[in-house]
């Protein structure tokens, strides 16, 4: 060959250094960007930015600040405020919603937004061709169920025979148009006015309203992407539409950039008709998996907020924090008194000393932590379930002292609860209480439902001398702390009831295969709410709901449930719904509740403002900033000099704040 | 000579045109078996992992609508999207579409490849490029001194980087670097300051495999017969060592790269997660978990085609270097 008169070396060599020069060019190529107002650490990307489509809770939470709903939901109170609809009316039989969308409503191309963008977006959420989580949502509206079943069954008789249609799914369409046109209750008389009609009162319509999912999508820019496949008759929706340049939103926010589980920029959308309320002009949204990389990229100053803290680090950095509190009560307590939020008073105090911290807080979830009992009469082996006895369900739960195991084994300081719903999260919903701990009444209630020492031999037998099964625990691998949950609840299940148990772990989409089907006694769950209404929760024991894992059927429950949702007045339906919790959480049990989630944030309050503290936990990025004095660079956990000759003696009282 | 260069050269081609002839056959046999063993995870892809189940009848829409209810009509229908035939046969508007993600509907596998695969290989080359150097350097050291403190030293680190998983080595580093000493950012990609920690991580287990192999193919060299005549002339030592003994030392290390920088490319998930490079072997973890089988199946198929072409061109690049062998 040619190359024969180079040596060797200048042989190998030559296509390496071609090699390093391609590689520098290439990543000198892709540099940073400029530095943004405002940066989360996210522990995921969001998976679309199609509002339709989303149901993860940290794309929700952008999707609140890309696009603008018909309502706002308040992050501070989560109360109903004002969106693209200036205000609206309700009817007197409350099943008739008139929106009347306000004239300078943009989207970030400057069209206007009407009525019919909203017509448009809800009309894609209900298709069976979106394939969308939330599509039931929808269902409340006048036809819009049956349309959904129309268009599933047309669409079923259109892939058996497309010559029905002549092969042309857009024959098929211009049906399923005038279907929704005419059928379902969305009303565009004018560009300024949306009416919805309602089957029946739905007492949180508005608080769906203010769901992203609800949020409009700019039609044309959406359309440009659809197209039709002959074979099936579907709607096939391309998301190009959502990449930075060609989305067009109507929110706070315009996304410029997205680079995939990179990053994703976020700048104020100039034609948004409430300026004032955007306080970080740019924000940078940086996504990193890595639980232990996320903390450290914070603490070097990476980021502002730190939006989910590893399982790793919550227990010693709360501490740290508790430690921090603790030092300062008195002035805390003294601020709270006088009606200041606790990041203000917490911002302006001191900075922390070795081996305390006040970067990290911990808030109670719409989330709660619960162990499903298997309610359905027998087992997925045929063999007769103990738990489908409400006694039996009783006697478990009695047992559990959810407090140890909040002290020994989650370790994270939760809320106990007694009950689904969170306490103080929907407004003018009373505080309801299940039942506690109480293992004498336990061994009572496990006697009546017929189940008694007998023998002697230290587990529990039926009046016809069988023994009690084996309790099958069920939990998933996923996190360590459905396993430790697991086990102390079973030695306390054995110790006190005297029954055997085992439990089995299994990885979590087996786990979730096992609860479908049934196949456990005892199972680990959870749950966070969707909307304001207590029915997000009780709705999860209703026949037939995709999420009663517990097989939970009781016609007096469906009963009280619809009598509630006939209620005309919010107040009394409210009464009504706490009075079947009650008597869900002391009588029936269907599951245990244990306690409320606690989510965990990295920021600190003396640089970041705005971190809502309402139940729900909604999060408004627009209204975040950086306290004045604070600029960009070294942030975060790096200490402002050693503090330790300033500790003030212990104050004797508790901090009225976590 | 002029004979010996044409005949090596048509050797060379045939040896490409065998290669490339095999490469589907391969490909398929691979997308076969990941089709069979993805399918077989079980769960649902358009689940969300929170426990919130849509009703049962959108669930089915949602199945349908991605041919997840057939295995053998979705088979089919991947493969001819993906081989480009259903293109050819003008029954798809694109050719090599690897689907949508099921998991990611904003983004296609193309895209995610297309995002991903670059980050990847800047970071995979990166490390190779560092692997080499340094395992030239020690193995060099050590294999002119057998037995000598500084080869203990440098076989004492090469053991250690062979040994050592990369998500110890590079949370220490992480640490020191970014964290005590400020000297880097913690994760992320972009920029030259990005890109060294990660590739030093990667490069570790093979700089320590290069430099045994150096090591072991210096102390043979140095011990034969025409290093030996060459030593006799008058030669200096590190001149012989440089080049002659190198040169043959260094053949086992080009033939051991080829798959190496398959595996740095294709198998830098650890790393990629540890410093949150946006690359696609977290990419392709995170599908396989969530069973997003298009874009497991997509990048399976991108990285068999690869594996194929690199061991090709370290090949071709062997008789390049070498041109006895043919």
């Amino acid at each position: 060959m040619g190359c024969d008169r180079y040596p060797w070396w200048v042989r190998l060599l030559a296509p390496i250094l071609l090699l390093v020069l391609a590689l520098f060019a290439a990543v000198s190529l892709d540099s940073p960007l400029p530095p943004a107002d405002l940066v989360l650490i996210e522990r995921s990307d969001c998976y679309t930015l199609d509002p339709q489509r989303m149901s993860y809770q940290h794309e929700l939470r952008r999707a609140r600040v890309i696009y603008e709903t018909l309502v706002n939901l308040r992050a501070s109170d989560c109360a109903i405020v004002e969106g693209v609809a200036k205000r609206w009316e309700i009817s007197a039989d409350l099943r008739t919603y008139t929106f009347h969308l306000r004239s300078d409503a943009r989207w970030s191309n400057g069209d206007p937004v009407t009525s019919a963008d909203f017509a448009y977006a809800w009309r894609r959420a209900i298709l069976p061709d979106t394939a969308a989580d939330y599509s039931a949502l929808y269902f409340a509206i006048s036809g819009a169920r049956a349309f959904y079943n129309n268009r599933t069954v047309a669409l079923a008789a259109y892939a058996k025979s497309p010559e029905t249609y002549h092969g042309d799914a857009r024959e098929l369409w211009r049906v399923t148009e005038a279907d929704f046109a005419k059928n379902v209750a969305i009303e565009t008389p004018d560009p300024n006015t949306l009416v919805v009609h309602l089957d029946a009162p739905l007492a949180y319509f508005l608080d769906l309203c203010a769901f992203p999912c609800f949020a409009p999508v700019h039609p044309a820019t959406v359309e440009q992407f659809v197209s039709f496949d002959n074979t099936s008759g579907r709607l096939i929706q391309r998301h190009d539409w959502t990449k930075p340049g060609r989305i067009v939103t109507n929110g706070a926010y315009v996304p410029t950039v997205w680079r995939y589980k990179r990053d994703m920029r976020l700048e104020a959308n100039p034609y948004y008709w409430d300026p004032s309320r955007v306080i970080a002009k740019s924000v940078e949204c940086r996504t990193i998996e890595n639980p232990n990389t996320g903390v450290l990229s914070f603490q070097s100053g990476g980021g502002d907020w730190l939006t989910d803290l590893g399982p790793e680090y919550k227990t010693e950095m709360l501490a740290e924090r508790k430690a921090y509190l603790a030092r300062f009560s008195a002035e805390i307590n003294a601020g709270l008194a006088h009606g200041a939020v606790a990041d203000d008073i917490v911002g302006g105090l001191p900075v922390p000393a070795p081996g305390e911290r006040r970067d990290v807080r911990g808030f109670d979830a719409f989330g709660t932590d619960f162990f499903s009992f298997n309610c359905r009469t027998a087992l997925t082996g045929g063999n007769a379930n103990p738990f489908h006895d409400a006694r039996v369900r009783r006697a478990f739960a009695l047992t559990v002292n959810k407090q140890e195991l909040i002290d020994r084994v989650t370790r994270l300081g939760e809320r106990v609860a007694s009950t689904l719903v969170p306490p103080g999260s929907i407004p003018d919903y009373p505080l309801v209480e299940g039942i506690g701990f109480d293992p004498v009444r336990a061994r009572a209630e496990l006697k009546a439902a017929g189940y008694d020492d007998r023998d002697g031999d230290g587990i529990v037998e039926n009046t016809a001398g069988e023994k009690f099964p084996t309790v099958d625990i069920l939990y998933s691998t996923a996190s360590p702390r459905y396993q430790n949950l697991a086990l102390a609840m079973r030695d306390m299940w054995k110790r006190e009831l005297r029954v055997a148990a085992e439990c089995r772990g299994k990885d979590s989409k087996l786990y979730k295969e096992d609860l479908k089907k049934g196949n456990f006694m005892i199972a680990r769950g959870g749950w966070y709410g969707d909307y304001g209404d207590p029915t997000t929760w009780l709705d999860l024991q209703r026949a037939g709901n995709g999420n009663n894992d517990r097989g939970y059927e009781n016609p007096e429950f469906e009963t009280r449930m619809d009598a509630a949702a006939a209620e005309h007045d919010p107040k009394t339906r409210l009464a009504m719904l706490a009075e079947v919790e009650k008597w869900l959480f002391t009588e029936e049990i269907p599951l245990m509740p244990l306690c409320n989630y606690v989510t965990v944030y990295m920021y600190d309050p003396s640089r970041l403002g705005g971190i809502a503290e309402h139940p729900r936990l909604e999060q408004d990025i627009s209204v975040l900033g950086r306290r004045a004095g604070v600029h960009d660079g070294v942030r975060g956990g790096v200490r402002d000099g050693d503090q330790r000759n300033n500790i003030s003696p212990k104050s004797t009282t508790e901090p009225a704040v976590r | 000579m002029s004979a010996s260069s044409s005949e090596s050269s048509s050797s060379v081609a045939s040896l490409i045109g065998r290669r490339l002839l095999q490469l589907p056959f391969i490909v398929l046999a691979v997308y076969t078996l990941t089709f069979v063993l993805a399918w077989s995870v079980p769960g649902n892809p358009l689940e969300n992992t929170e426990g919130r189940r849509p009703p049962a009848e959108i669930v089915e829409a949602m199945k349908k609508q991605y041919k997840l209810d057939d295995p053998v009509a979705f088979y089919f229908d991947y493969l001819g999207k993906a081989s480009g035939v259903s293109w050819a046969l003008g029954n798809h508007d694109r050719p090599f579409d690897l689907g949508p993600s099921l998991k990611q509907p904003d983004w296609s596998v193309n895209e995610i490849i297309a995002t991903g695969l670059p980050v990847s290989m800047t970071l995979g080359l990166t490390a190779m490029v560092i692997a080499v150097a340094i395992g030239i350097v020690a193995g060099t050291i050590g294999g002119l001194r057998p037995g000598s403190p500084l080869d203990a030293f440098t076989q004492l680190l090469a053991i250690a980087g062979i040994s050592l998983p990369s998500f110890v080595i590079g949370s220490a580093l992480l640490m020191l670097f970014a964290v005590k000493l400020g000297m880097f950012p913690v994760g992320g990609w972009g920029g030259l300051q990005y890109v060294l920690l990660p590739a030093f991580t990667l490069s570790l287990p093979f700089a320590a495999y290069i430099s045994r192999l150096i090591r072991f193919g210096m102390i043979e060299e140095m011990g034969a017969d025409h290093i030996r005549t060459a030593r006799a002339k008058g030669l200096p030592r590190w001149k012989v060592a440089f080049k002659h003994a190198l040169k043959n030392a260094f053949l086992p290390v080009l033939s051991y790269l080829g798959p190496a920088t398959a595996v740095a490319l294709t198998g830098s998930f650890v790393v990629e997660k540890v410093f949150a490079v946006p690359g696609i072997g977290q990419n392709f973890v995170d599908g396989v978990l969530g069973k997003d089988i298009t874009l497991v199946m997509g990048v399976v198929l991108v990285y068999s085609t690869m594996m194929v072409v690199f061991n090709l061109a370290v090949d071709v690049l062997y008789r390049f270097i070498d041109p006895r062998i043919a």
